[in-house]
């Protein structure tokens, strides 16, 4: 008798993970349908896979020099030719992958998770507490994003670490605001008083009930931030702020070849073409799942 | 001498907005038994749905606040309770079904793992046994268990109605407060879960306040019945008395304004004007302005709620004892 009750409540929680996969299905559903979308996915796939796998993939070491080859142009041997050291550039583009990526995820990680904390405590809470908040989160608006992040970079001195702070902070503001604009029109909902009604407490409500029904903002700023962070990223190291030479991030990169723009392209123009199209791949994701989570687009 | 579950003693709450005070609810008191049914009558705007919410202690602050009064919920006065004890009542001892189903359930969680959360806030089960018994409860508002995994968009209103029963019932508590349950609803669905919250509260032996302006749905399962005007109650007493022995103005215009299906009627009868200005109440008798007996004394002063005959209570000087 037990037993068959076990496989009884066994057979309906399959159903229930067959039923949460459908509702996930129809959103990849509706982003697979997006062609652009799905371009950018297998462009960040790759970015990943050269990251991780730099090791194996780059011809050359990111530092291996041959001074008797320098300012090579793209040849068989050195598909995107060398720099003024005698560098691979391809070999160093792919190594620079890992800074930049780790640079984006990271402090779009550590930004969205503080500027979520502070858009519920603001949005739900109110009052005292949202003021303070908001007016903090004012003031960090008023000032430019990259003359914040360059301060906070100039304080705390160069290095991957830094870096990932001081282009963190300056997203805070967008996640709290965007946040608190979704709790203060979920709060309102009958349900989220339904809730109250069976005795849920207030962190449970934000969590189970208020969150997930504003994930959908999130997501799509979290995505475009990323394309943010790594630009900004590169600013900074190409101001010489964030990573110094001759770490191969693609900023450095970029900072490093500017004396040689005018007599050898290669150096400068392999980097910036790497950020360009890594930050329109984000971009473009961004868009495409903003599209397919929007409920409002469903047909 | 069956023991009073909730009693509400001279409740009034009012609400700021601006510089203006709305008074929701005035001097309110009723006595509940266990196990009885109370309908809580009134137009839009009579404080019912504040009573609700007081009970609950939902009473969202500011701008609303309950200024004096006492609600004694098995011998303890919830309006002195800590947030965390109200927690352990809310669900537990005390639901409440909500007027729209359709935003009474949050869309982006199952029905089942909404119901289970009520059972898994109470009780310390695991995952698959509070599924289960979420399942049960969907079984018995005639929903097929299997559709434990779906979500509230897949159900049509009167099927979400039924889940919020559901989930108000799942820990099986004493008191249940339906706030117009069935007022978003189409009029068969209307009488399938009239009938349905009447079977269970049955069942369970629940203390049931139904909040409605449907002086019919009373007349089905409530014991008793309260007619509320301006946030006060102007008659109060047992189904009898209030249909068959109308006293109060309000109350009678009520049913006369009830269009007769034995007579040939061309024009309703409706109370002539509107509900008072809450934030500028008169200074006499709420319902004086309306009244078709109203005399001067009505106009200047208040009056006590009056028992009429035995159980029977009247707010109006044609039974008050002077």
């Amino acid at each position: 008798m037990a037993n068959q009750s076990d496989t009884k409540i066994f057979e309906q929680e399959e159903q229930v993970v067959l039923k949460k996969q459908s509702q996930f299905r129809e959103i990849m559903g509706r982003f697979a349908k997006n062609k652009l979308a799905i371009a950018s996915l297998v462009i960040i796939f790759i970015l990943i896979i050269m990251a991780v796998f730099a090791e194996q993939i780059a011809p050359y070491g990111p530092d291996d020099q041959d001074l008797s080859r320098r300012f090579t142009y793209p040849c068989a041997e050195f598909l995107l030719g060398t720099d003024d050291y005698g560098r691979d550039i391809l070999s160093r583009l792919i190594y620079g992958a890992r800074y930049s990526l780790s640079v984006g995820l990271i402090s779009v990680s550590f930004s969205c998770l503080i500027g979520v904390i502070l858009g519920c405590i603001a949005g739900f809470y109110g009052q005292v507490a949202d003021n303070i908040i908001m007016r903090l989160v004012d003031i960090v608006l008023a000032i430019p994003n990259i003359l914040l992040a360059l301060s906070i970079a100039s304080a705390l001195g160069p290095g991957l670490g830094n870096l990932i702070v001081a282009v963190g902070i300056g997203a805070v503001p967008g996640y709290a605001r965007i946040v608190r604009a979704s709790i203060l029109s979920v709060k309102q909902m009958e349900y989220i008083e339904a809730a109250r009604s069976i005795g849920a407490s207030d962190v449970r409500i934000i969590t189970r009930h208020i969150l997930p029904n504003c994930l959908a903002p999130i997501i799509v700023q979290a995505t475009m931030s990323i394309a943010v962070a790594i630009l900004s990223a590169a600013s900074l190291s190409f101001l010489g702020l964030g990573i110094t030479p001759p770490t191969p991030e693609w900023g450095s990169m970029l900072s490093a070849g500017r004396a040689y723009i005018r007599d050898f392209w290669p150096v400068v123009t392999f980097p910036g073409m790497m950020i360009m199209i890594t930050v329109f791949a984000f971009n473009i994701l961004g868009d495409g799942l903003r599209d397919a989570l929007d409920p409002k687009l469903k047909v | 001498m069956p023991e009073p579950i909730l009693e509400v003693k001279n409740l009034t709450i009012e609400y700021t907005s601006g510089k203006s005070i709305v008074q929701a609810v005035n001097n309110l008191s009723f006595t509940l038994e266990k196990g009885e049914a109370l309908g809580l009558v009134g137009e839009t705007g009579a404080g019912k749905t504040t009573t609700a919410l007081s009970i609950m202690q939902l009473i969202t602050s500011p701008p609303g606040r309950i200024k004096s009064g006492e609600i004694i919920f098995e011998g303890r006065d919830l309006t002195k309770l800590p947030q965390s004890e109200l927690r352990k009542l809310r669900g537990e001892k005390i639901s409440m079904i909500f007027q729209d189903p359709m935003t009474a359930l949050n869309p982006v969680i199952t029905v089942g793992d909404q119901i289970s959360e009520v059972i898994r806030l109470h009780e310390k089960t695991t995952k698959l046994e509070a599924a289960a018994k979420a399942k049960e409860m969907l079984e018995m508002v005639g929903i097929p268990g299997e559709r434990y995994s779906e979500y509230p968009h897949q159900f049509s209103g009167g099927m979400k109605q039924r889940v919020i029963i559901a989930i108000a019932l799942a820990r099986s508590p004493s008191l249940l407060i339906a706030d117009e349950p069935t007022t978003a609803l189409d009029v068969t669905i209307q009488a399938q879960v009239l009938e349905m919250i009447d079977r269970i509260i049955r069942e369970l032996k629940t203390t049931l306040i139904l909040i409605t302006h449907d002086l019919g749905v009373v007349a089905d399962i409530c014991d008793k019945a309260a007619i509320m005007y301006a946030g006060e109650i102007v008659e109060y007493g047992t189904l009898d008395h209030i249909y068959n022995h109308t006293l109060h103005p309000y109350s009678i215009g009520l049913f006369n304004s009830i269009p007769n299906f034995d007579e040939d009627v061309h024009r309703l009868k409706p109370i002539k004007g509107l509900m008072p200005d809450p934030t500028n109440l008169p200074k006499g008798c709420s319902f004086s302005l309306r009244c078709p007996d109203c005399c001067e004394t009505c106009r200047q002063r208040k009056f006590e709620l009056t028992e009429a005959a035995p159980g029977h209570f009247v707010r109006c000087i044609k039974y008050a004892q002077v």
